[in-house]
């Protein structure tokens, strides 16, 4: 209903976009400052290091996020792959 | 006559009742069930209230206990918001069905000996079906038929593992045990099949989307709880759960990762979220059982408003893609808020449900020095994140302007999906009130400055590992292969293969036979004459004549008779 | 009355009502069917009299005539032929309400000559129940496959002869040829043909011999459809569906199974045959003929024939419980032959229906039937559901005992085998219950409703005991229990 010349929701707003983005890397970056005022007790020694859940959940994203990619070269197939024959496809054409 | 009424059994009458009815009647029957059931719930004492004897034994099909009744209440809640979500969208039958489905629930929950847990069991398998087949499409036809097989296979393999306990042990209680012997493994095989533990989880990706948009919802929460709640009972601190959970938690996150249809992202992530549970059931220790109990609680919360979310797009939008999807937020505010706090609990965002329950897994795992999977376990939630906690909502509502301009949810559905928002930031807050159901008691401090800081900085950076690495994760229309491509492709072309050979075989068998006969009948017509012969023809007609029958009788007779006198 | 005389009233009274039948017919078909049903209900009442003997412990016997000295026609009552003969006779009377519902239905001709050979054939059946010894059952036995001739060629058309034939052939064949050579066999082996509570073959036979003999007996026994004699099932579909249903559910393949177990336990003895390993192969046999016959069912696109090769493989699982030789099995064998005839009978019943009300025989015909004809598809489903032994089905309390027992004896085969096999039976039946309750109809379809009403009658009837029987099986199971009391 909203027509072209209107202003787009003001999420959708590229100046609302960046904004939100510098406010972001400041949420960030006061998450890692604030390990200086509130100690954060390691159950393993190395996860009390200052950082260590920032470091720690980027890189493990990004592994997951490069292994799920490798092995989608392998796993994925077209959409309707499992539509042609198959025994319960074969039955339903069989019955029809 | 019983004192106490199986809670289950309000369900079925429920269920039974819908179908006769008609428009407020339903609704009220739908709405109000569940609540009389939640109510009898809480009736029932610990200990072993009911026995009724069927074939050789006692059964007993009302136990009560702390975790009983925990999974019990969540499963009863449940009920009423589906219903709620539900009443008036869906078929009649799919109501129907979801009220069976949830007294099976129900009654495996109470269930006090294995055959009464068996017994629920197969309901819930036979109801769960026809909320796939209420799907309607072909897909949903063909997903249904996959999921019932996989399930009554499932079912089968629990029954002979409990046959083989019953036999060996004359004993048809509940208690934990082990997987030592053969009995022992084919209970826990046919548990983790309800589980969606790989390799058998394929079931779920499988059917739960291709149900309808409310059947997904009651789809989403019954039979994988149900069977973390049998693996409570029966297999506490089985080491191989803990691997088992692991390696359920990475193949869901991984296949999310990969997946383009909305609903089955939110199954992968059912997996995945079901994996911690097992994994704390391995563990095994009494803050991994709250935690696995406390998780399932909130897990059912926030799953199930995901699929709300979900569902309400597909309702809207008769699309379910990612591909196709996207903006969503413009004219869907409430759905889209709904969708990112689900989003937010299951990744255990600080303030919601997520938070106060699935951190004392880890915890859990922290305090037997259990170092690997500690780690696993932070990397998997920052992996949920990844996966649902932010995929989900950014892929189906933000994203991109694909165009559609949908109408929000309809009250009922708004409604549900608000009670469930509430109780989800509620539980975060204040998680007293679940707390105190839980089986063991409960001294774990949640808001600890500390804790909240580390998941906050995992959550986040979580959070600028998506944006920054979004053009590696762009959708694709494709699905990804699982173990099921080996009886859904290899098997069937085996079998073909062999059917094949062996129709050949039949038939040159069969020309060699009619060869055979030929010649027998012409000499038999030839020298022994009377009797009426028809012409030789078909198949394996190996046809006599009835004089030739009569005949042979009165030989080998009389041959008898001779050898006897002599 | 007493027990002599209840067994001689089980054999003459059906052959009294075949008389009356003939009588009747050339009067008029109401009095007919009059005459079956009555004769129906005074058989069941005769034979279901002798239970509370059977349950105390009794086994009535009746010598009648000896026709060569060592060899005579004899009866006794005992557990498994009570069983059966409690089976038949309570289902003839269903089943012949159902008759009268399809007779009329389909406008069948020779209707006279139908209900007359039913009636003859339940005589024999009879017969094999209480039969005492080898001969006598093989007399019954051979009574029963001529009798059933007239009734599965009963359409009179080539084809229908075509096949009718095939069904003679293969069971006389296998009769004369393996199955009394066997009981010739056995009589000279043992001096005698009595059946007997632990066998009468120790001592008389043993090693690769007895591995030979139960081959002849197994493969004679063609009613029992072990594969490869098996072809006559599917071959006698061209039957009228009441007779599918007294062969598939009553008389005829369970008076097969019903002699294979029976020569399990009262020839060979079980203790005894257990310790042979010339016997393990009828365990392979029955499992192959389980899987395999569900397999060929898959592919089946006939309602009959499906059901046909459904039943060959159910036949197959009291074959498998009787060879697995250890009590709760002995029991499970004897309680499947119950759950399966409830459920056999009432999916050919629902069977028939269809074709009364629609003239539909083939599966893809029945999009959306569940619609038309609630009823008769619910009772399908719950037919169906009995086979793969899904609860709240008499189907589930056989297949636990079976199960049991297979622990007792830590047999593999049979526990793999009945898993397989419920997955083979859910993919061909549940495509089946999706068709009917979730299927559209094709545009232009013509409109029928359900069955007459006999025919619907017939048919909740035997679906509600298949259900009822998950509840209510405790006097069955204690009749069969006594078998095992026999030897142990």
């Amino acid at each position: 209903m909203s027509r072209q010349r209107q202003r787009d929701h003001w999420l959708a707003r590229p100046e609302n976009i960046r904004r939100i983005w510098r406010g972001f890397w400041a949420v960030l970056a006061l998450t890692v400052a604030a390990q200086f005022f509130i100690p954060v007790k390691g159950h393993f020694v190395v996860d009390g290091w200052p950082a260590f859940g920032a470091i720690f959940g980027f890189f493990s994203c990004l592994a997951m996020v490069v292994a799920a990619k490798a092995l989608g070269y392998s796993l994925k197939r077209e959409e309707d792959y499992y539509l042609e024959g198959g025994y319960l496809e074969d039955r339903e054409q069989q019955d029809a | 006559m019983p004192e106490y009424l199986p809670p289950a059994v309000i369900l079925i009458v429920a269920a039974l009742l819908i179908g006769p009815t008609r428009g407020h009647v339903r609704s009220a029957i739908v709405l109000l069930a569940p609540l009389a059931t939640l109510w009898a719930i809480w009736q029932v004492p610990n200990g072993v209230v009911l026995t009724v004897p069927f074939l050789d034994y006692q059964i007993e099909p009302v136990e009560g206990s702390e975790v009983r009744r925990l999974f019990a209440t969540i499963f009863a809640i449940m009920a009423f918001a589906g219903g709620l979500f539900s009443f008036r969208q869906a078929r009649w039958y799919e109501l129907a069905a979801a009220n069976a489905y949830a007294a099976g629930a129900v009654g495996v929950s109470f269930a006090g000996d294995l055959i009464t847990l068996f017994l629920f069991w197969e309901l819930m398998a036979l109801f769960s079906t026809v909320i796939v087949w209420a799907g309607g499409t072909p897909a949903a036809r063909a997903a249904g038929i996959r999921y019932a097989v996989m399930h009554l296979v499932g079912g089968v393999i629990l029954k002979v593992g409990i046959e083989g306990t019953v036999v060996h042990t004359g004993s048809i209680d509940i208690m934990p045990v082990l997987a030592t012997n053969f009995d022992t493994w084919m209970m826990l095989i046919g548990i983790l099949i309800n589980a969606a533990a790989p390799p058998v989880s394929a079931w779920l990706a499988d059917a739960y989307p291709e149900s309808s948009p409310t059947g997904s919802v009651f789809l989403s929460a019954f039979t994988t709880k149900t069977a973390v709640l049998a693996l409570i009972l029966l297999f506490p601190g089985e080491p191989v759960l803990i691997w088992v959970g692991i390696y359920m938690v990475m193949y869901g996150i991984i296949y999310a990762l990969l997946e383009n249809d909305a609903r089955r992202i939110l199954a992968y992530s059912i997996v995945n979220q079901v994996g911690f549970m097992v994994c704390a059931v391995g563990i095994g220790t009494q803050m991994a059982l709250n935690g696995a109990a406390a998780h399932a609680f909130a897990h059912i919360i926030y799953k199930a408003l995901l699929f709300m979310s979900a569902g309400v797009v597909v309702y809207r939008t008769g699309k379910s893609r990612c591909t196709d999807l996207g903006g969503l937020f413009r004219t869907m505010p409430l759905t889209t808020v709904c969708g990112i706090i689900g989003a937010l609990a299951i990744s255990s965002f600080p303030l919601t449900s997520g938070f106060t329950t699935k951190s004392m897994i880890s915890d859990a795992a922290a305090s037997e020095h259990l170092v690997v999977v500690w780690y696993l376990l932070a990397a998997a939630s920052a992996g949920v994140f990844l996966h649902a906690g932010i995929k989900f909502p950014w892929f189906v509502f933000f994203q991109k302007d694909s165009g559609l301009r949908p109408k929000d949810a309809p009250w009922n559905m708004g409604a549900a999906m608000v009670l469930f928002a509430v109780l989800c930031i509620g539980l975060g807050i204040y998680p007293q009130p679940l707390y105190e159901l839980l089986p063991y008691p409960v001294d774990y401090v949640p808001y600890k400055a500390g804790k909240v800081l580390f998941y906050l900085q995992l959550l986040l950076f979580s959070g600028l590992a998506f944006f920054l690495l979004l053009p590696l994760m762009q959708r694709t229309r494709t699905i990804s292969l699982d173990t099921d491509w080996i009886w859904r492709v290899a098997l069937y072309r085996v079998a073909y293969g062999v059917g094949a050979a062996a129709r050949e075989a039949g038939d040159l068998l069969a020309g060699a036979v009619d060869r055979i006969r030929g010649d027998i009948a012409r000499y038999g017509r030839r020298h022994l004459g009377a009797g009426e012969t028809g012409e030789d023809r078909g198949v394996f007609a190996q046809a006599w004549p009835i004089g030739l029958t009569a005949l042979w009788i009165a030989v080998l007779l009389i041959a008898y008779v001779v050898v006897y006198l002599l | 009355m007493s027990g002599q005389a209840t067994i001689l009233a089980a054999l003459a009274a059906p052959l009294a009502g075949a008389i009356g039948i003939l009588l009747a017919g050339r009067l008029s078909a109401n009095l007919r069917e009059t005459v079956t049903l009555v004769t129906a209900v005074i058989l069941a009442v005769v034979v279901w009299s002798l239970i509370p003997e059977l349950m105390a412990g009794g086994r009535p016997a009746l010598s009648v005539a000896e026709v060569v000295p060592g060899i005579e026609i004899a009866f006794r009552v005992e557990p498994l032929g009570m069983l059966f003969a409690a089976l038949a006779s309570g289902l003839w009377i269903i089943n012949s309400i159902y008759s009268i519902g399809y007779m009329r239905g389909n406008n069948e001709a020779n209707q006279t000559r139908f209900y007359f050979f039913f009636a003859i054939s339940l005589a024999a059946a009879m017969g094999v129940a209480f039969a005492a010894n080898l001969f006598t059952l093989f007399l019954f036995y051979e009574a029963l496959t001529l009798s059933t001739y007239p009734l599965v060629s009963h359409k009179g058309d080539e084809k229908t002869i075509r096949s009718a034939r095939v069904y003679l052939g293969i069971l006389l064949t296998t009769s004369i040829g393996l199955f009394l050579p066997a009981i010739v066999w056995t009589y000279m082996a043992a001096g005698t043909g009595d059946f007997t509570p632990g066998g009468i073959l120790e001592g008389n036979l043993e090693g690769p011999l007895i591995g030979l003999l139960l081959g002849l007996f197994v493969f004679g026994v063609g009613k029992a459809a072990v594969m490869p004699v098996h072809r006559w099932l599917p071959a006698a579909m061209v039957a009228p569906t009441p007779v599918s249903a007294l062969l598939h559910a009553v008389a005829v393949v369970k008076a097969g199974v019903f002699t294979i177990t029976k020569l399990i336990v009262y020839i060979f003895g079980v203790d005894y045959l257990f310790a042979q390993p010339s016997g393990q192969w009828l365990l392979y046999a029955a499992a192959f003929t389980i899987v395999a016959a569900s397999a060929v069912a898959l592919r089946q696109t006939n309602i009959k024939r499906l059901l046909a090769y459904s039943t060959v493989s159910q036949l197959s699982y009291v074959v498998l419980a009787a060879d697995i030789l250890k009590p709760l099995a002995e029991v499970g064998a004897a309680i499947h032959m119950v759950a399966h005839a409830f459920g056999k009978i009432t999916l050919f019943f629902a069977a028939g229906a269809i074709y009364t009300a629609a003239r539909k025989t083939e599966i893809g015909q029945l999009a959306g039937i569940g619609r038309r004809m609630p009823w008769t598809m619910a009772a399908f489903t719950i037919g169906a559901f009995s086979m793969i032994g899904v609860p709240p089905t008499g189907g589930f309390v056989s297949k636990w005992y079976i199960l049991a027992g297979a622990f007792e004896a830590d047999n593999y085969v049979a526990i793999f085998t009945m898993i397989a096999s419920t997955a083979l039976n859910a993919l061909y039946f549940l495509p089946i219950i999706y068709l009917a309750w979730f299927g559209r109809e094709p545009e232009g379809a013509q409109e029928h409703g359900e069955a007459p009403f006999p025919a619907v009658l017939a048919l909740t009837a035997t679906a509600a005991l298949t259900v009822l029987f998950f509840f209510f099986n405790g006097p069955v199971i204690a009749l069969e229990r006594q078998l095992i009391e026999v030897w142990e």
